[in-house]
């Protein structure tokens, strides 16, 4: 008995300094507060060692990017989400029609449909400290198929504005290279949004409040906000 | 502060409480509700518009802004503002009315604050702005503004209904609570009750102290009274027959012919034992005494429960019977005769000759040695007469007004409607000088133009007329009227029968209530014959007067020292000692001791002790020492005036 509470008191003791050094490690260059270290801890529970590789090869990448062109960061960005991610229907992926994936959820099983990829890469972006009125989730509707027998798809792809007036470079899972929007006349823009006005930290208003699951985008940034996205 | 306050102050305080937890809760609640309704159109309502505006061919500010007046004008916006990338204004509209809905005080204090939803609006791949909604909350508002007055009723009712119950539980609970404040209260104002024992644990251990400290504190004063008794007996006692002795006798007898409120007219009987030194001789010691004792039992038969009648044993020998208010001296002695024969003739066959009697009838203003020398002359004739004989001489004063029963009721009726009466008023004064009271005694006046009667020549015909409620009662009214124009207290006293006599209770509790200035300046004292004779109806009386603030005392008091444990529950406030205690009282060492006594106890009743019919600066000085707080007689009258 008696070695058994000594063995739980180590246990909890290295989990309590295991905590207080992932407070510390946290990157707080990275304009956010997102706590790497937790989120790779979050992977390895929930989706093993293959995720928890692929969560701190992507924290490597972001603290690589740092300090680099933004162009440079949105392709390697993009790159490294294509890559690491399998196209999978979200029926397949999640057991649900429609399940918008946190990047943690995403590149932890390394799954995900259009707007998985898109979400990963808003956020690789906004961890990159780029602003969020130069990021657009935007619906597209795409063309693929031969040009005399075209099908049409609903899409979904980040769209990255260098100035707020500019032509947005386009980042897609389906067209490997990053280009600007000029030059995919097989997407057509439907609508684009982000997470201004809503993601005001923990207010009221936005993850935290009990309609965010209502909004399968809001119930995203619940899930982010839950899992230490500050 | 009673406890019902007290309750009601904790429900008030604790419904508050409730409330304002309560108010709070659905506040803050209701508040959030809202305001996550309002974010939700908000959000909604901003991405649909920005979803319209996006896929708008031609966005030109005129149609642009038509859309957005559109959507603005059939909805419910404060606000709707469109801004280009950089955050300047393309378009706005505002809501510019101030109605809230709510007074401006409840918007200030619970203001709600809806987020405003926000989208993006694009042009192809281009950014066009940002789309900017903010609901109405006046709607919001108006329902928290209602809901919070309809709980604020609904608590106000239920703290009263709270409060009704807590308090008829409270006087369910503490009805036996009244019971113990109402004998603290008693005790307060010197009326030693008991009440019953409560069911209620707590208050029954207070109830039970209490009342053991009644009984104790009753046992002490009978303890004391029968002490004071005894001293009271043995100094105007005789010891072998328990009559009272020469010198009570005299200053009794001295009394009767000066009091202005004895009857005016009487007689007095002297019944000697025949040669009591050969009865000694022939029966001896003991049945002497045994014969003497049956002497004595057949004079207080003769006695009965009259109230003026007294019996003494001057000496060895000799015997006295005063009938005040019996003029008729040869009834007397036949009625005397009959009695002894009966008593002590029957009991003694063998001894021929025992007694004499001689009876004469007297007027008030005779000597006490005059008529007892008269006395003794007809008992002379009649031991001449032979064994057991008895002899009446006519008084040597003239007969009194000699009027039939019917003209007394007329003359009495008469001065009484006519209002020939008032009050003679004596001084009282304390023992340090000061007034207490004037005493007041009825005069009247038969005859227009005709002498003023003392209560003691009209009162016995008054009384046996049943006349002397009206007396009272028009005396009361006298001493009213005096105490609202002087401004020293009036002492008036009532008869026994006026006690008794229910209506005259209730004419003078009303008279008294509607003067409740006066009445506490008014002293009621009743004498101690008829107190005690009628002691329940005495009893009440004085539970009746007590509230109304006047001083209820005893006059003459003296005879029934025996009973003052008695007078323990009723919450007198002071005693009149009888005159005879007081005659003469610096030469008589038995009587000093059994007054002192007297004094020391009532003081612990907190009762007054005021000494009638002083007479003389010895005797003055000899009371004040033996502790009385109050003086009246002569020598106090003369004081007052010097």
């Amino acid at each position: 008995m008696a070695r058994g509470r000594n063995r739980l008191i180590a246990g909890i003791t290295a989990i309590i300094a295991l905590a207080v050094f992932c407070t510390y490690s946290t990157f707080a260059v990275l304009g956010r507060g997102f706590n790497f270290d937790h989120q790779i801890q979050l992977a390895g529970q929930r989706y093993g060692a293959h995720g928890q590789q692929t969560m701190e090869q992507w924290r490597n990448l972001l603290q690589s990017l740092q300090g680099s062109g933004r162009t440079e960061q949105v392709r390697q960005v993009n790159d490294f989400v294509n890559k690491h991610l399998t196209y999978t229907e979200d029926i397949d992926a999640w057991g649900v029609d429609d399940y918008w994936a946190t990047p943690l959820e995403s590149l932890g099983r390394g799954v995900g449909d259009c707007e998985d990829y898109a979400i990963a890469k808003y956020f690789s972006l906004l961890i990159l400290g780029v602003p969020v009125d130069n990021l657009r989730i935007t619906y597209v509707r795409a063309r693929t198929g031969s040009p005399d027998n075209p099908t049409f798809i609903a899409h979904m792809v980040l769209a990255y504005y260098p100035t707020v007036e500019s032509e947005p470079l386009i980042l897609d899972n389906l067209v490997g290279n990053v280009l600007p929007a000029s030059q995919r006349p097989d997407l057509y823009p439907i609508f684009g949004f982000n997470s201004a006005g809503l993601w005001v930290g923990a207010a009221k208003n936005s993850s935290g409040s009990s309609t965010a699951q209502l909004s399968l985008w809001r119930d995203t940034l619940a899930r982010m906000h839950a899992d230490g996205f500050e | 502060m009673s406890i019902y306050r007290q309750l009601w102050l904790a429900i008030i305080g604790l419904t508050a409480l409730a409330f304002a937890g309560s108010f709070g809760i659905s506040v803050y609640t209701a508040r959030n509700y809202i305001e996550q309704q309002l974010f939700m159109k908000n959000v909604d309502n901003a991405s649909s518009l920005a979803k319209v505006l996006s896929q708008l061919p031609s966005k030109d500010p005129v149609t642009v802004g038509l859309f957005i007046s559109a959507q603005f004008d059939m909805g419910h916006y404060q606000e709707i503002i469109l801004t280009d990338p950089e955050h300047k204004t393309l378009f706005e509209k505002h809501y510019t009315g101030t109605e809230t809905g709510a007074p401006a005080w409840f918007v200030h204090l619970i203001p709600i604050r809806a987020e405003a939803g926000e989208a993006l609006v694009q042009d192809g791949w281009k950014q066009y702005g940002t789309i900017r909604v903010l609901s109405q909350s006046r709607f919001a508002y108006q329902a928290l503004w209602t809901g919070v007055r309809e709980l604020a009723t609904w608590f106000m009712l239920a703290g009263l209904a709270a409060g009704a119950l807590g308090t008829w539980l409270l006087k369910l609970l503490f009805r036996p609570l009244t019971r113990v404040v109402d004998q603290a209260r008693a005790i307060q104002e010197r009326r030693f009750i008991s009440v019953d024992e409560p069911a209620t644990p707590e208050l029954r251990a207070v109830v039970v102290a209490m009342n053991t400290m009644v009984g104790r504190l009753k046992g002490m004063f009978a303890e004391e009274a029968s002490r004071l008794d005894e001293l009271r007996r043995q100094a105007n006692h005789d010891p072998l027959t328990n009559l009272p002795n020469r010198a009570f006798f005299m200053t009794w007898l001295q009394e009767v012919l000066q009091s202005g409120e004895a009857p005016a007219s009487g007689s007095l009987a002297l019944i000697r034992i025949a040669d009591l030194d050969a009865l000694n001789t022939r029966l001896g010691h003991l049945k002497t005494d045994q014969l003497i004792q049956d002497i004595a039992a057949g004079m207080r038969e003769l006695v009965g429960r009259s109230e003026n009648r007294i019996a003494a044993r001057l000496n060895g020998s000799d015997f006295a019977l005063l009938a005040a208010g019996d003029d008729d001296a040869a009834l007397l002695a036949e009625q005397i005769q009959a009695e002894l024969a009966r008593s002590v003739l029957a009991k003694w066959p063998d001894q021929p000759e025992i007694f004499h009697v001689g009876t004469v009838p007297y007027r008030k203003t005779e000597q006490a040695g005059e008529l007892l020398a008269t006395t003794d002359k007809a008992l002379a004739i009649a031991e001449n007469k032979g064994p057991n004989s008895s002899h009446s001489l006519d008084s040597t004063a003239s007969a009194g007004p000699g009027l039939s029963s019917d003209a007394w009721r007329r003359t009495l009726t008469g001065a009484l409607n006519d209002g020939r009466i008032r009050l003679e008023r004596y001084p009282v004064l304390a023992a340090g000088g000061q007034a207490l009271h004037q005493e007041g005694t009825a005069r009247l006046q038969l005859e227009p133009d005709g002498p003023w009667l003392s209560a003691g020549e009209f009162m016995p015909m008054a009384l046996r007329l049943k006349l002397s409620a009206t007396v009272d009662m028009d005396a009361l009214q006298i001493a009213l009227n005096l105490l609202a124009t002087g401004d020293s207290d009036i002492a008036v006293n009532l008869s026994a029968d006026s006690i008794v006599d229910w209506s005259f209770r209730d004419a003078m509790i009303d008279i008294l209530r509607q003067n409740p200035e006066r009445s506490r300046r008014l002293w009621i004292e009743v004498p101690e014959y008829g107190a005690f004779r009628h002691f329940d109806a005495f009893r009440s009386f004085c539970l009746q007067l007590e509230p109304l603030g006047c001083k209820l005392g005893i006059e003459h008091f003296g005879q029934q020292f025996g009973e003052i444990a008695k007078l323990a529950e009723l919450g007198l406030d002071y005693l009149k000692v009888d005159s005879s205690y007081v005659r003469d009282i610096q030469q008589n060492a038995g009587n000093q001791e059994f007054l002192k006594g007297l004094c020391k106890m009532a003081r612990n009743f907190g009762l007054l002790v005021i000494a009638e019919g002083v007479q003389s600066e010895a005797e003055l000085s000899t009371l004040v020492e033996l502790g009385f707080d109050g003086l009246t007689g002569q020598a106090i009258t003369q004081r007052a005036k010097g």
